[in-house]
């Protein structure tokens, strides 16, 4: 087996919710020692609650916060510790873990690391070498929202996503799904990356403070240059592209189907003709070149989306690529689990979940991206809590039985939360009418083997 | 004493997209030294908008200046012999390629992974495609829309009754050049360990669908698909119009539904209609109506610090201009200004996040085409004056 690139790196993992707990998950693929660390009375909130995700089979159940979908995929491969920050003697074994780790990652509001005097000046004390990674909405420091609550739905409006995403000549909208998190995700990522071999190179270690808001403005750079430079305010265009044209998302056959397009340039255009069949549009003057079909572009997303209406989405797409015209169906999340490219990229990988879990085996997306040299795998799915609370606080700290057991009794230590609740599941056919579900089939686990 | 954390590491970049340079430049902004090596016609980013004052210039083109920051520029036509024979007199002093061309197309001219890791064992090239270096639809053509069509997440975006929406911009492309860059600096430090180079392969396609934890994951665990947002009904995590703008609230965090109740002043919230989520689906045109209302004459600028004291999750919709001027971004140095050969001083947005012991340095702007030529052909490589004009006329450079 090659040697994996973080091999030997333990990281504690002090992180909530989405952005940092996924980082750690795509760190433990690459091959650190990732130990989740949560509160007693403050299990991640993909366990609980409206970020869980999914249960299998839409069922709680026995252990219900070691089972949510969202929680197994963001945390997947990782240890678990559960200690009480909030007491000084769980802050005191965590001082311990900082002397025999390389990093430690947190996103708590600014304060409350330096309230529990678990900052940076003060982890540096403990270990000089120490590389810590905290992600927060705003960032630390002076500025007038360091201390507002945040979270990538309500921060997408704030960073300006919102501004340029809707749909034509209407107002603001949001992406689907939390977006900006992942832009800390891949920051932390790249900055631990680069910290760590400055300090194998120096000996020195820092601190990386990364801030959501930041991050999402910085993928808008483009807007920001146009109105610095020019005093243009952009915008929202819908599906359409500010330089080229026909673009679009049109309807395909089947109900909710897909298909997206887009037009570079008049052979582009032309061949678009050819694949429909319409040699009458090739020769009109209305969509002669790139400007003329920006100017008619309502009548052409009328001409295709009756052409592309009659025909399945992945034919549209193999007809149209085949031309040499970027097209590309709308998949949902059901349809990339049958996607042959997905597939033959071995992008959803199969995690067996222990037994006494009750989860069986389900599929979970592993990474973007492949080494040539260095294959990697999802190391396990994310840990039951506190199943290492043992064996890390033995191995790691050496501490005795019976320190060990007044921990547990006093809850400093513990592997059953001591609050939170179940999301409620509601039932799937009832989902769908009530438009919270696209759709539901029963047969899922048989079509995808895993009956 | 090294100044930045990736000082020493040696970087091409002969990307021309968004998601290619957006890799390069966070490497040059983290310390490495980067070269830009573009076609002596230009990168095609060049080409494209928004300009300076609007002036279709290759020298003005403000996405490309921002994507290129703090790297060098030389030009070489690696579709000639002699520029396909510098590349491989190059690579065994460069630590990453930094590549988006489409998959097959560099070993195609004797310059792929294969071919120049035998010259640089500790070469790393990262490649960053619309759909990856292998599977079915590797030759495929992508674009922005197409990314976010096959990544899932237009499956969820917009309105149920509508089109499925793309986001706004060129979010696809910077994850992309963001995730690339991310998986660049892990290699970088395997190879201390390995003295090992990689061929990374990053799917623009894949970079987005891995943010789709809870879509991909339902079907799997219960069989169900995820669904875009009732149209109206759920304006809790859509912007909602206030008397000046846009706000945003979502659920959840440190306010309750009775706190929320307080801060839109609106008793009827706290009615039996509205008491869970299912009935608040059901009642959800009235909710809107209730909510919306009551905040048509309250300014977002107003809101904004009162939901922070009431711990809520809330936004207000800033547009670029406003986002240029904010106190925030102020206060963390986010923008920076640099002075560019042809543009002036410009304001740039230039820092992703804050690294303690080796800070971000914004050192030049992008480089002008061919800018440093003579830097690298002669002073580097050691092509004598006639050997380097020769170059430049056989439109090798």
């Amino acid at each position: 087996m090659p040697r994996l690139p973080l091999e030997g790196i333990r990281i504690l993992d002090s992180t909530y919710v989405f952005a940092l707990p996924y980082a750690g998950g795509h760190l433990a693929d690459l091959g650190a020692e990732v130990i989740k660390i949560e509160g007693p009375g403050r299990p991640d909130v993909t366990r609980t609650g409206g970020y869980a995700g999914s249960f299998p089979e839409n069922q709680a159940g026995d252990g219900w916060w070691n089972k949510p979908s969202t929680y197994n995929l963001l945390n997947r491969g990782k240890r678990s510790l559960v200690l009480d920050m909030g007491d000084e003697r769980g802050r005191d074994l965590f001082r311990e873990m900082v002397m025999v780790s390389d990093v430690v990652m947190e996103n708590f509001t600014p304060r409350v690391m330096r309230r529990w005097g678990l900052d940076y000046p003060n982890l540096k004390k403990l270990k000089p070498d120490i590389i810590l990674v905290s992600n927060t909405g705003y960032g630390h420091g002076e500025g007038p929202y360091s201390g507002y609550p945040a979270q990538a739905t309500t921060q997408e409006a704030t960073h300006g996503h919102c501004w340029v995403t809707g749909y034509l000549n209407d107002g603001p909208a949001k992406a689907g799904a939390s977006f900006v998190d992942f832009l800390s995700t891949w920051s932390a990522i790249f900055a631990l990356g680069a910290a760590l071999r400055y300090r194998n190179r120096t000996g020195k270690g820092q601190w990386i403070d990364i801030a959501m808001y930041q991050a999402g403005v910085m993928f808008l750079s483009e807007y920001l240059m146009d109105a610095t430079v020019n005093g243009r305010e952009g915008g929202r265009l819908g599906n359409r592209h500010p330089y080229r044209a026909p673009q679009g998302c049109y309807p395909a056959s089947g109900k909710d189907q897909w298909i997206t397009l887009s037009v570079g340039n008049d052979e582009e255009w032309q061949a678009l003709c050819q694949v429909m069949g319409r040699g009458d549009l090739a020769s009109d003057p209305r969509f002669a070149d790139i400007l003329s079909r920006r100017n008619n572009h309502d009548e052409l997303d009328e001409i295709l989306g009756q052409w592309t209406a009659e025909a399945d989405k992945y034919d549209l797409m193999h007809l149209l690529q085949g031309a040499g015209i970027p097209s590309g169906p709308v998949l949902t999340g059901r349809d990339i689990h049958f996607d042959p490219h997905y597939r033959k990229r071995n992008f959803l990988e199969r995690v067996d979940f222990p037994e006494e879990r009750e989860v069986g085996s389900r599929f979970l997306m592993g990474r973007p991206y492949k080494f040539s040299n260095t294959p990697m795998s999802i190391r396990g799915p994310g840990p039951v809590f506190g199943q290492d609370n043992k064996p890390l606080l033995q191995e790691l700290l050496g501490m005795d039985e019976e320190i060990y057991q007044g921990l547990l009794d006093d809850t400093i230590i513990t592997d059953t939360p001591t609050s939170g609740e179940a999301s409620p599941q509601m039932e799937p056919t009832r989902a769908v009418e009530l438009g919270l579900l696209a759709d539901y089939d029963p047969e899922y686990l048989q079509r995808l083997g895993l009956a | 004493m090294l100044s930045g954390a990736l000082d020493g590491v040696k970087v091409l970049d002969l990307s021309e997209d968004i998601a290619g340079s957006f890799c390069a430049r966070l490497l040059a902004d983290y310390g490495a030294d980067v070269l830009k090596v573009e076609p002596p016609g230009g990168a095609a980013l060049r080409r494209m908008g928004p300009f300076f004052h609007d002036d279709p210039h290759p020298e003005k083109s403000l996405f490309f200046l921002v994507l290129n920051l703090n790297k060098k520029g030389a030009t070489l036509n690696l579709e000639t012999v002699t520029g396909q024979e510098i590349l491989r007199r190059l690579a065994p002093h460069v630590d990453v390629i930094v590549e988006s061309y489409r998959p097959g197309y560099l070993s195609s001219l004797g310059l792929g992974y294969d071919e120049l890791s035998k010259l640089n064992p500790q070469l790393t090239i990262t490649s960053v495609t619309p759909f990856g270096q292998d599977g079915p639809y590797s030759q495929y053509r992508g674009e922005e829309i197409v990314n976010y069509a096959m990544g899932m997440i237009m499956s969820i975006s917009g309105v149920q009754g509508r089109e499925p929406l793309k986001h706004g911009g060129f979010q696809a492309q910077y994850e992309g050049g963001l995730f690339a860059a991310a998986t660049t600096s892990m290699a970088l430090f395997g190879r201390e360990f390995t003295g090992q180079g990689e061929h990374i392969d990053v799917s623009i396609t894949e970079c987005v669908a891995s943010t789709m934890m809870a879509t991909q994951t339902m079907y799997p665990f219960m069989g169900g698909t995820q669904v875009r947002r009732r149209a109206s009904g759920s304006m809790f995590g859509h912007p909602m119009p206030c008397q000046d703008g846009w706000i945003i609230v979502q659920t959840g965090g440190g306010a309750s539904w009775e706190d929320l109740s307080e801060f839109f002043q609106c008793p009827e919230m706290l009615e039996e209609r509205f008491a869970d989520r299912a009935q608040r689906a059901e009642n959800g045109e009235e909710l809107d109506r209730i909510v919306i209302e009551s905040i048509s004459e309250r300014g977002k600028w107003d809101l904004f610090p009162k939901a922070a004291e009431y711990r809520m999750l809330f936004g207000l919709v800033q547009t670029p201009s406003e986002l240029a001027q904010c106190p925030q971004l102020e206060s963390r140095n986010f923008f920076r200004e640099i002075e560019h050969p042809e543009l002036g001083i410009v304001k740039v947005p230039a820092e992703l996040f804050k690294l303690s012991e080796t800070p971000y340095h914004l050192e030049r702007p992008a480089p002008t085409l061919g800018q440093h030529n003579r830097e690298i052909y002669v002073e580097g490589l050691e092509y004598d004056e006639q050997q380097f004009s020769q170059l430049r006329q056989l439109n090798v450079i």
